[in-house]
């Protein structure tokens, strides 16, 4: 059965573009537009690794984050934030890996394959 | 010049365009400079921290206290408030004075008012801070079109025409993006005289209408037009009044897209005519509205709530073309509701060639 990722981003654009490699490389996708909808799908659905925009409007991926953090069946899914403000002051503590936009997707691809095979 | 006599001392020292007071080792003011007296009052009798009514915490570090004890000359940076109430931003440098034998008898207090100096500063902290976000936004935008780009080459290869269009359209709308950017940057970066024209304003929003509809729809924003169709024509400059309605439309949308409140969201763009001839044009959104503690900023250069998803340009080149046009832009919103936009063009008349 394919891992399954879940990718977390409020511009269309990107989440095409996630989504589509992430298939491309033999994943399975489920998308969310905010925090809020993100956390819904989790506690329904299983997810292997969620991809995080963490500068989306209302604060909502940072809230995300704590949330799953907190949640003791969630907080072991690895978390891979990427975001325009990558090494830059972080809400968020430990996360799998960060990115800088635009995302070099070869060494997203490798980190993901470290993290979930 | 010969030799100069005690008043012209004096008359040295009050001209220069510092605040000079000499302190004794109480920091007691024993004189001052007639530049000081004028903006500070007279000084005479008190301490300097009295006569300043400085907060003993930011008197911990005094160049002149340092002075008395090592003889050198310091220096630091302060803010004082002259007896008109006014801050300013100073920086004051203490140096003694000896008497013939050498031994410390007060210290000579400079103060320079560099109040203009920490404005340029100020201005070029922002700038800095600018031109990062930008910088980010464009990064944002590049993830785009990287993305595009991607289901460009995808779809070419599995010669699937319907995934090279969908795209193909995702690479147009971060390159639409990028140039409302570097549009509005140059836009606010110049003075630019309008290009009045006679023009028809609905053609020109419904061109508007046409360019964000695909948007809209993508991101299931309702986008409505309603135009006043005996609205003919109006003088102005056709570009201007594009960069204002994209710069409303775009954040209409933005705000509908940040409200995860409601389930519909709409965006309507209507033109109305105003009093006295004047052409009237409106953003209407129900997207997530403007608090009352923001209401004073959104024009502001570089006030953005959006992070580094917005650069804060958009509202203030928006005013500037408004003013060029001599019209307004106001704006009515309910936290949580929605916000509309109004921008007013004044009836102007097309200057006639010179006969
Ligand atoms: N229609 C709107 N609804 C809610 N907030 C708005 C709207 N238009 C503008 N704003 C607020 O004004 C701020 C400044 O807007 P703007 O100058 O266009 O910069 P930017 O869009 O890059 O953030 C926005 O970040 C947002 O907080
Ligand atoms: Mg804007």
């Amino acid at each position: 059965m394919p891992k399954k990722i879940l990718v977390v981003d409020d511009d269309p654009s990107v989440v095409k573009y996630l989504t589509a490699f992430l298939e491309d490389s033999g994943y399975e996708t489920i998308t969310a537009s905010n925090g809020e909808e993100a956390f819904e799908i989790l506690k329904s659905e299983r997810a292997d690794l969620v991809t995080l925009d963490l500068q989306m409007p209302n604060e909502t991926g940072t809230r995300f984050y704590r949330n799953v953090t907190k949640d003791k069946n969630l907080k072991d899914i690895p978390i891979i934030v990427i975001s325009g403000l990558a090494g830059r002051h972080l809400a968020v503590t430990k996360p799998v890996a960060v990115f800088d936009k635009p995302v070099d997707r070869n060494a997203l691809l490798k980190v993901v394959r470290e993290t979930i095979g | 010049m010969s030799t100069l006599r005690n008043e012209d001392f004096k008359r040295l020292l009050d001209s220069i365009p510092c605040y000079i007071t000499l302190q004794d080792k109480d920091l007691k003011i024993l004189w001052s400079n007639e530049f000081h007296r004028r903006d500070f009052g007279e000084p005479e009798g008190y301490t300097c921290r009295d006569f300043y009514n400085i907060d003993s915490s930011k008197c911990e570090i005094c160049p002149v206290h340092n002075t008395f004890l090592d003889g050198n000359i310091h220096s630091k940076e302060m803010t004082l408030i002259t007896k008109k109430g006014k801050r300013i931003n100073v920086i004051i440098y203490s140096s003694p004075l000896r008497d013939e034998n050498g031994i410390i008898e007060g210290v000579l207090e400079t103060a320079v008012n560099i109040s203009p100096v920490k404005e340029i500063q100020k201005q070029l902290i922002m700038l800095g801070q600018t031109v990062a976000g930008m910088a980010h936004s464009i990064k944002n935008i590049m993830m785009g079109l990287d993305g595009g780009i991607y289901i460009v080459n995808r779809g070419l290869e599995d010669k699937n025409q319907k995934e090279v269009r969908e795209g193909w359209e995702i690479v147009l709308l971060n390159f639409e993006k990028i140039s409302q950017i570097v549009k509005d940057i140059l836009y606010c970066s110049k003075e630019r005289e309008p290009n009045f024209a006679v023009v028809s304003p609905n053609k020109i929003v419904s061109d508007i209408y046409h360019l964000f509809k695909d948007t809209a729809a993508r991101y299931a924003i309702e986008f409505k037009l309603e135009l006043d169709e005996t609205i003919e024509s109006a003088v102005l400059d056709p570009d201007g009044l594009t960069n204002v309605l994209s710069n409303l439309v775009s954040n209409a949308m933005d705000a509908c897209k940040m409200d995860i409140m409601k389930d519909k969201h709409l965006i309507e763009l209507r033109t109305k005519k105003g009093v006295d001839g004047a052409t009237v044009f409106e953003v209407a959104d129900n997207g997530v509205g403007i608090d009352k503690e923001l209401k004073d900023q959104v024009f502001e250069e570089f006030f953005s709530s959006k992070g580094d998803k917005g650069t804060g340009l958009g509202l203030m080149v928006v005013q500037k073309i408004m003013r060029e046009h001599g019209g307004r832009v106001t704006f009515r919103s309910r936290p949580r509701q929605g916000t509309t936009f109004v921008a007013t063009f004044p009836k102007r008349e097309m200057p006639q060639p010179a006969e």
